[in-house]
Parts: C-alpha cells; structure tokens; sequence
C-alpha cells in the first residue's frame, strides 16, 4: 500500500452525473476525491484519432480501452468485456476515462415529461417514481444553467424558468421536415447541451457535425467540462484508480475504498461519505463484487435489487430518400424530434416514443453502400451526390419497462486486473415491441409526407441500442423493492449515495443524462443542503460566466 | 534519398531513372483509352504503378487523379497485399481485352466467380473511404482528401471541421 487518501467525500467515477456532484460538493466547502478507472484523455488527441480512424461510423474507435479499465468494444470485433447471457443482445457502450461517457454523445439534455413519474398510477404499468415531477423542476433548472441548455419550449416538459439559452438555429433539413411534416406532426428543435451563443466561457456551435464521436470546438458540454468545474471548486481527481472494492465497518458504513493503479498497486481511499457514480454498469458491478461475511450479496443489495430493472432506449428506423435536396450534415447532428408521442392513454397498452431525426452526414454511409452495390465509373459520384442530398433517417426511442430479469451480474470472466467482468442478461418485452409495431404507421407517414423512395425499415425484430443504461440500482421508498432513497441513499448504508442514470425506475422515452445530474444535484443537496436560495445563487454564477 | 525527396518525386510521379519512364498510353488498349483520354500522356514511374492509376481512374471515373495520392493508395494497397500488383495488371488487361463497361464489371467478375472480384471495391474503398484493409488490418489512409468528400466540398466539410459560422446551416443548401 504505496499510500493513503483521505476526504470529506469520495466519488468513485468521474462521468458528467459524479463530477456535477462533485463541483455542487467542493464549492460547499466539503474536500472532495474523485476517483476514475480510465486515464485523462486530450480532446485535440481525441479528435486526431477520429479523422485517423478506418471505421469512422463506429463512434467508440477514437476510445480505445485501456488494459486496466477496459470498456465494451465491438468493432472491428467484440472485445469480450460485456458478457452477453442473452436472451436478446444488450450491446452497450460507455467509456472509462476522466470524464466518462458523455465525451461522445448527441447533447440530448431532454426532462421528463411529468406522467413518466407516475406511469404505475397512471397506466397500471411499471413503478411511480418516489418524487414528483415539480420536485424535480429546481434541479433540472439548475442542471441546464450549469451544462448550458438550449431548448424549445413546446417539448412536453413545463418549466418554471426559462432555458438558458435559445434553441440551437434549425439547419435546412430540420425546417424542410417540419414545414412540410404540419400539421401530421410537430417537429421541434431539440433540447440539448450544446451552445446557441456563447456560454460558460465555451463558443457557439459551428457545425461540425461530429457531436459524436467528439466536438472539437468545446460547443458542446462534456463531462470533461464537468471534471475541470469540479476541480476549479476544489474536487481533486485520481485517474487510473480502478476501485475493485468498497469496505464496510461492523455498523455497515462505509469506511473505504481500496483501487488498483495500472501495475496492480492497491491503494485504501477513506472517507466520510461516498458516491459510488460509475454508470449503470460499472456501479452494481462494483457493489456485488464488495460483497462480505456481513453482505454476501453484495452491498446496498438487501432487496436483490442491484443490477437488476436495467434498462436502456431500444430504436428501430426507416431510412428513404426524400424528394427534394435536403443534404444531412449541416450543422448539429441531432437538431428536432417529435414529441407529441412521448405521453398518452396508450401507455397502458404499448411504450411511448420520441421520434428522432438525423442530421449525420449520409455521406460515409451512402459510400459505403455504392461499394457494397458494385457501382463504378462515373456513375458513382452522381449516385454518391444525389444519394447524400435526399437520404433521410428517422427512428423511434422506446421506454423500455423495469423488469428485474434484464439485469448486470458478474461474469465469470476475469479482467486483465482480475476482476470479474460484467455480463448483461437482457430482453426486449411485448410492451416495448408493440410500440414498435404502432411506430411504423409513424414512419410510413413521414415518408409519404416527405415524398419518400427507397423506403428501408430496420430488419425485423432487430433493435438498435442508444447506450442510455437507466435501473440498475433504482430509487424507490421500499427497502425491499430498491436500491436508493428518493435522495440516492443506499437503504443499506447510512454513508453510501448513488449518483448515476441507474437510479432512475424507469427509462421513459428521453435520453437520461439530464435526469441523471439533476437527481445527483438533489443528491448533493441532500448531502450538503445549501441556504434556500442556494438554486438562484448557481443561476446568477453561470449567467456571469456565460457574460464573460 | 530522403523521405522528402521521395516525396515530391512521388508527387509528380517522376521515374528515379527516366529511362525507365512509361506513359500511361502503353497500357490501354483504344477501349479504355476512350474511357481515361487525359491518362494517354499521363507519365507513371513504373508498369505496375501505371496500371494502377489507369485502372483506378476507370473505377472511380475520373479523367485526373492527385498524383501525392495515387502514390500513397497505391503503396498501402500493395502493403496490405503483396499480389495486389498482379491482380491490378491482370484486371486491367482484362477490361482492354473485353472492353467491359465499369457499370458491368462487377456483375462479370462475380457472375464468373473470377478471383479478381474483391478487387474493384478494394481499390474504389480506398479512393472514395481512404481507407486500405480490412477488419483489425484496415487503415486510414486519406481523410480530408477521400473522394466523398472532395464530391461533395461544395456543399459539405468534412465530420469534425466547422460548417462555418454559427447559424450558417440555416440556408438553402444549393
């Protein structure tokens, strides 16, 4: 034991949800220690290894694993790290460095829309979440002054202050859909944590159309954003410390986590209290691996509950070619969506959707269908143009239900470290499927609408995964049936707080980040309540950073 | 001779003896001279490098090719295949002797099951993706420079280079 670390709160991971409880921490005045498995990543290196990339559609090849803290990899082939017990696939994706996984993602900062939280009472289906939607309106406010939101309003999702900033301008597509999509359906711009106009000391977009894999302007939050305001408050960060065990003294507190460095060294962390923010997968491994004598399931594990409800947002598609030059690609990936899907009486008969636009370039992937067809000569530039000026996607993102059989437990299968791997157990249930079913009357529409050709459905029965891992280590007021408190404390232990997307009960039809720092800002604030006004006094600080 | 030197003889595909010189014209027959006409004169610092360029033009139907890029294509397609050479040599007489049309030419090579049938993609791969070998052995070759997006620069940057200013996305495409 080469040395011993010692603060007032230790989170163990540094995604965008810890390292914002973190900063909320430190700036309180507690001494805070962030502890990340993965090494600190250089965004300039980032985007270098993108453009340098052989398979530029595969979003995690600028993202290699590194030895002591791989992360899944399935191109050009499956790494092994996330083991697959079936029945369907559950391909997910994340990243171990500083900084987490959001240095890749689309900026999707959406709410939930307030039925979400009471889907049980509502729509006899799934769990009530064990606060309202109006609690949670402050710390979403707080979350979106922080990350630097733009939205529209007419999104489903009240608010009682404005966003922080205008919706991001619509690029020429985005208007062509929703112009001539009206009045079947509202396209609208999306609400995203990418910057309209300067803010927080980071520039506008300019339209890179890279969001993922990396933004390589800082116009976009990331959670490396969120690492360097956690450390300007004081947070200190250890990268490379892989914690394969958290301790328990004889009352059942926690006492210390003990990490690995890269040559296997361990290492004893204490503290006071802990926040366990290592995502939806890496969190319950960690909790099951520590289990003990006193624990022999696990920590935070009395109601079975760990790893288990995960739940993510499957997505089928249809892609056509438009009738008119819509050339995807300019500007932000991921600008409008369809909203009016996302709530409804059906619930209690099949999931509500988001219906979700591209605006990725089409161009790698129309290439790579030229080449596939065998066209050659001068035939392939006018079909590669024509191709990229009209081919349109749209697909839909399905709540999936928290079933306690979809669920992360431990492999079998060591790590280069020793440490058992995950292995995800996983199914896609009728509920979910029947949306699917009904959202294809959607797409045909749209398509219509759009005076679409070549209209191509994904295949059958085949879902893509959006990487949004939500349930693992739910919140909820009974002991028995979840992992958290309303507040993300461990009904186990006294000292141990959650801060992750895998509190959340259920997925609903948004893309989870938001909700996930704003349940670990209420968290923080539990923590360390702050004065009264302590939600305005964050506002004020952001709006002169974004002045400046 | 150092790499710099290499480098600009590459780039203006200068033979290090010129007495080895070859134009492109040697190698087409009055088919595919028809297809490539600016090729005839287009000079190539060996046979194997010639036919290269000639069958790549006929590929990607183009009546110029960079030659800084041709040069780069053509040495990571031969690392990544030390038969590549051949193969092209042969693909090229091929399409002399037969005067096939680029429209037809892969539904002839797999209608008969020809050996060269992973060819052409492998060559226009590497052109329009810049991207030479496959699976764990592919590599980036070209980026910015990879013919989608030179066919498309005028409307489109390239993922990770700015649009232009903010907003600029808003108009009319073309």
């Amino acid at each position: 034991m080469s040395e011993q670390l010692s603060a007032d709160i230790v989170v163990i991971g540094s995604g965008i949800v810890g390292s914002l409880a973190a900063r909320r921490l430190a700036l309180q005045g507690a001494s805070v220690l962030i502890l990340e498995a993965g090494p600190r990543l250089d965004r300039g290196r980032v985007v270098a290894a993108f453009r340098n990339s052989p398979i530029k559609g595969n979003w995690m090849s600028p993202y290699p694993p590194s030895p002591w803290a791989p992360h899944p990899i399935y191109v050009p082939k499956d790494n092994g790290y996330l083991k697959q017990a079936g029945p369907y696939p559950y391909p997910a994706e994340y990243i171990r460095a500083v900084g987490g996984t959001t240095w890749h993602w689309a900026a999707m900062a959406w709410r939930l829309v307030p039925n979400d939280v009471r889907i049980k009472s509502l729509y006899g289906v799934g769990v009530d979440w064990p606060m309202s939607y109006e609690e949670l309106d402050p710390w979403y406010q707080e979350a979106e002054e922080l990350i630097g939101v733009a939205g529209a309003p007419d999104t489903g999702s009240p608010r009682n202050q404005p966003f922080p900033m205008e919706p991001v301008a619509e690029p020429w597509s985005m208007r062509r859909f929703r112009e001539r999509l009206a009045p079947a359906y509202a396209v609208v711009a999306n609400t995203v944590a990418r910057n309209s106009r300067s803010y927080g000391g980071r520039p506008a977009c300019v339209g890179n159309n890279s969001c993922q894999p990396i933004c390589p302007v800082n116009a976009q939050y990331l959670g490396i954003n969120a690492v360097e305001a956690a450390e300007v408050a004081g947070a200190k960060v250890v990268p490379n410390a892989v914690v394969y065990r958290i301790e328990h003294d004889a009352k059942g507190r926690i006492a210390a986590v003990h990490y690995y460095d890269p040559d296997k060294g361990t290492h004893r962390v204490t503290g006071k209290t802990f926040i366990l923010a290592a995502n939806g997968i890496e969190s319950p491994k960690l909790l099951l691996l520590s289990a003990s004598d006193k624990y022999p399931n696990g920590l935070a594990n009395s109601s079975d509950m760990v790893g288990r409800h995960l739940m993510d947002h499957p997505s089928t598609s249809i892609t056509f070619y438009a009738d008119e030059e819509l050339w995807l690609g300019r500007g932000p990936q991921s600008p409008s969506s369809i909203n009016t899907l996302r709530d409804g009486a059906f619930r209690s008969e099949h999931a509500p959707y988001r219906l979700d636009f591209t605006n990725i370039s089409q161009v790698l992937s129309v290439t790579q269908d030229l080449i596939k067809e065998g066209v050659y000569g001068t035939e392939f530039d006018k079909q590669l143009r024509w191709r990229a000026a009209h081919q349109v996607s749209v697909k839909n993102v399905l709540e999936v239900l928290p079933d306690p059989d979809n669920r992360i437990t431990l492999s079998s299968e060591k790590d280069a470290m020793g440490i058992p791997k995950p292995e995800a157990h996983y199914s896609i249930g009728d509920y979910t499927r029947r949306a699917a079913e009904v959202s294809k009357a959607d797409f045909a529409r749209i398509a219509e609408l759009m005076g679409g050709t070549g209209l191509r459905y994904s295949a059958e029965g085949n879902f893509a995964n959006n990487q949004h891992i939500t349930g693992t280590m739910s919140m909820g007021n009974d002991p028995k049936s979840s992992v958290v408190d309303g507040f993300g404390r461990t009904h186990d232990h006294e000292n141990l707080f959650i801060c992750s997307t895998g509190v959340m009960p259920t997925a609903a039809t948004m893309n989870s980040t938001l909700t996930g720092i704003a349940l670990a800002l209420r968290t923080a604030g539990h923590i360390l309540p702050k004065p009264a006004n302590a939600h305005a006094a964050v506002s004020n600080a952001e709006r002169e950073a974004s002045l400046s | 001779m150092t790499n710099e030197l290499e480098d600009v003889m590459a780039s203006h595909d200068v033979p290090a003896d010129p007495s080895r010189r070859r134009l492109l014209a040697g190698l087409l027959t009055a088919y595919t001279a028809s297809l490539i006409p600016w090729a005839l004169a287009q000079p190539a610092p060996h046979a194997d490098r010639g036919a290269f360029t000639a069958l790549s033009a006929i590929l990607v139907g183009r009546q110029a090719l960079d030659a800084t890029q041709t040069a780069r294509l053509y040495d990571a397609l031969v690392a990544d295949d030390a038969h590549f050479p051949a193969d092209v040599q042969t693909l090229l007489t091929l399409i002399n002797q037969r005067q096939i049309d680029p429209q037809q030419l892969q539904n002839v090579l797999d209608t008969e099951h020809s050996p060269l049938a992973k060819l052409p993609r492998k060559i226009v791969g590497a052109w329009y993706l810049g991207v030479v070998g496959s699976d764990e052995a592919a590599r980036c070759i070209v980026y910015e420079t990879a013919l989608n997006a030179v066919v498309v620069a005028d409307v489109l940057k390239p993922p990770t280079y700015a649009y232009g200013t903010y907003a600029s996305w808003a108009n009319k495409p073309i």
